[in-house]
């Protein structure tokens, strides 16, 4: 294709993305950095679980309140009761990581579901598919989860299954898109012709073969979506209680420090938080640049 | 505003035979006229009638869901009203009969929607008044945080992917993606203990308390703060970077573009309508969920008396009928937004009328 940069004599390159893009270093270098995060979070999890952790994450030392980073064999520094802040970020991780599965496993299954029937079928049962994705849309995701709230109990599982029900409108319409486009393929053609049934067709040549990337760019942006409302939970006290920390609620406990110069106790697992989510982020869209497209659209 | 369609020739080897044919001005407001040239408005009103429906039958559900979650709900009024007095079931079956409760969840749904419609939500159990009201008064508050915060998030947004998407490879490219990228992960309530403690202390600029507390000239500067910072931390600006970029150079592509270029027409003008208004209003209309989640912890760090408060407070005491009206009026801003969005689609695209553009944008 050609592109009207060429025409214009910009003299930039054909290709088809802005550089940025097309730079595949850069998006090399969001995937390492990425990855790296996953695996910081997840060794932080089998540490917190086994609690293999440089100190104890609820001891209160009243001669250390709100100690800068490094003092006294403190890494990271402690909290307002002088508990050692790097304990505390690392038992936290427990606050999302399983719940945020829950979340990725139901919008994924249920959204691939809904987006292979939608996709496949056509008909009414896209009109459905498209109805159930509006109607889940429709409601701001923390409004709905303070609904849940009111009407159950603050259980961040009942949260996780809102969070897994609200992400799955973008799979279900991210499977349909893909499927649309791969039936016009040669190759959906040919298997029709070949007789294949077409749970077949459905699950192992579109799919296996063909969306596992898309469902793996997906299931890392839904954990980023994850750790930011379970976060934002627990900053606004409906998620894990004190003393048992969540990042959410460290930021929350250090706020009146903040306001008296004592930054640290309270940006440390903000820090924390963004620089998770960033790499999740990052993650996703580097996979999406480097797998999904490859190939132009 | 940056001007794409003149700022990308700048230093070409086309510049100078442009800047020759004079064509290149800043574009004549020729759109609004345009808009409402009679052939579009017969498709704004078709269009306009079948999203009407649309959106009755999505609200019909939300309210549906709405009911569904209140009805599995643990407990009702009558375990309070009768706790520890008449514990037999026919004694709780006689009262319900007594005072009028239907006895089937249907006739109580279409009963607590006719409620719906003729606005009565109920009373909010905390503070005894109805909550409709109540609504009304502070969801303004947060209708004007929102879309200020819109406004900023735009003003972020629209130079970042204006400047990559027509100018390409720039120096300025990466670090602004970059940026845009930290923006989005960055959680809002640290952003607003930032802001507040950098112009409160520091600079001493706001009143720390409340905007109530303010002086009255320094009110509205006041509410500029949480304004910026839910626009700049709600999470969206990356996405509405990228969602920007990627239509913008996908119609900077077109064929239609090339013969504008060719001829010697504005790039601007032609490339307007389908490379920014419509991917902003599309944008903006699926962002306005994220915006009013955002709104809730906004409001909770900066005490501003709005929805989100209402809401968070709602949930702490169990009011069912106050978030459950919040939950309502929430989900019709976003069906009211989405409609928007389609009416200046239809009116500026009178050929959609025909189409329906699919709902995978942006990811």
């Amino acid at each position: 294709m050609t592109r009207y940069s060429q025409i214009a004599g910009e003299g930039r390159d054909a290709s088809d993305l802005p550089v940025w893009r097309s730079a595949d270093t850069l998006d090399l270098a969001y995937v390492g950095y990425g990855l790296l995060i996953v695996a910081l979070v997840l060794v932080s999890y089998v540490l917190g679980v086994f609690n293999w952790l440089p100190h104890d994450p609820e001891q209160i030392r009243f001669d250390l309140l709100n100690a800068p980073p490094g003092s006294a064999g403190h890494l990271l520094g402690t909290d307002f009761l002088g508990r050692d802040i790097l304990s505390r970020l690392i038992v936290a991780i427990q606050a999302y990581f399983l719940p945020g599965l829950v979340a990725i496993v139901i919008s994924l299954v249920v959204g691939t579901t809904l987006g292979a029937l939608a996709g496949y079928r056509g008909g009414a049962v896209e009109v459905l598919a498209t109805y159930f994705n509006n109607l889940v849309d429709s409601f701001p995701r923390l409004v709905l989860i303070l609904l849940v709230i009111a009407a159950f109990k603050a259980d961040i599982y009942y949260i996780m299954i809102i969070v897994g029900v609200t992400g799955v409108p973008v799979v279900a319409s991210l499977v349909t898109g893909k499927i649309a486009f791969l039936r016009q393929k040669h190759f959906i053609e040919a298997a029709h012709v070949l007789g294949l049934p077409s749970h077949v067709i459905v699950l192992k040549h579109i799919l296996w073969y063909h969306c596992g990337p898309l469902l793996v760019i997906r299931a890392t942006i839904g954990m980023g979506e994850a750790i930011l409302i379970e976060t934002s939970l627990s900053y606004l006290g409906f998620g894990v209680q004190e003393p048992m920390p969540s990042w959410g609620n460290m930021v929350q406990a250090g706020a009146n420090y903040f306001f008296q110069g004592k930054f640290w106790p309270s940006t440390a697992p903000a820090l924390a938080i963004l620089l998770t989510i960033l790499g999740f982020h990052l993650l996703g869209d580097g996979l999406n640049s480097i797998l999904e497209d490859r190939g132009g659209k | 505003m940056v001007h794409p369609g003149r700022r990308s020739e700048v230093g070409t080897p086309h510049a100078e035979w442009r800047a020759r044919s004079g064509t290149f001005g800043i574009a004549p407001p020729v759109f609004a006229a345009e808009a409402v040239k009679l052939s579009a408005l017969r498709p704004v009103t078709l269009v306009l009638s079948r999203e009407l429906a649309l959106t009755a039958l999505l609200l019909l559900g939300v309210s549906f869901v709405v009911f569904v979650i209140l009805f599995l709900a643990p407990g009702d009024p009558f375990s309070v009203l009768l706790e520890g007095q008449m514990p037999s079931h026919e004694a709780r079956a006689g009262i319900r009969d007594a005072l009028g409760v239907p006895k089937t969840w249907y006739v109580q749904y279409v009963s607590w929607l006719g409620n719906l419609l003729r606005g009565n939500f109920g009373t909010s159990i905390r503070t005894g008044l109805p909550v409709f009201g109540e609504i009304v008064r502070v969801g303004l508050s947060t209708l004007y945080l929102t879309l200020g915060s819109m406004l900023v998030t735009l003003l972020i947004a629209v130079p970042i992917a204006l400047h990559s998407s027509v100018r390409g490879a720039t120096p300025l490219n990466r670090p602004f993606t970059l940026l845009a990228y930290l923006v989005s992960a960055l959680p809002v309530f640290w952003l607003g203990y930032v802001a507040i403690y950098l112009f409160s202390h520091t600079f001493g600029v706001f009143p720390l308390v409340s905007a109530a507390s303010a002086t009255a000239d320094r009110a509205w500067l006041y509410s500029l703060l949480p304004i910026c910072v839910l626009g700049i931390g709600n999470g969206t600006v990356s996405e509405v970077v990228r969602y920007l970029r990627e239509e913008l150079s996908r119609v900077m592509a077109e064929d239609y573009i090339r013969t504008a270029r060719a001829k010697g027409a504005s790039v601007w003008r032609h490339a307007f309508k389908e490379g920014l208004l419509i991917p902003m209003t599309e944008i903006i209309a699926s962002k306005i969920p994220f915006i009013l989640g955002g709104a809730v912890i906004v409001e909770q760090v900066f005490n501003w008396p709005g929805m989100g408060r209402m809401a968070w407070q709602a949930a702490q005491d169990r009011d069912f009928p106050a978030i459950m009206g919040i939950v309502m009026i929430a989900a019709t801003l976003v069906r009211l937004g989405s409609l928007l969005q389609r009416v200046v689609y239809v009116a500026v695209n009178p050929r959609a009328s025909k189409q329906r553009r699919g709902a995978g944008w942006a990811e």
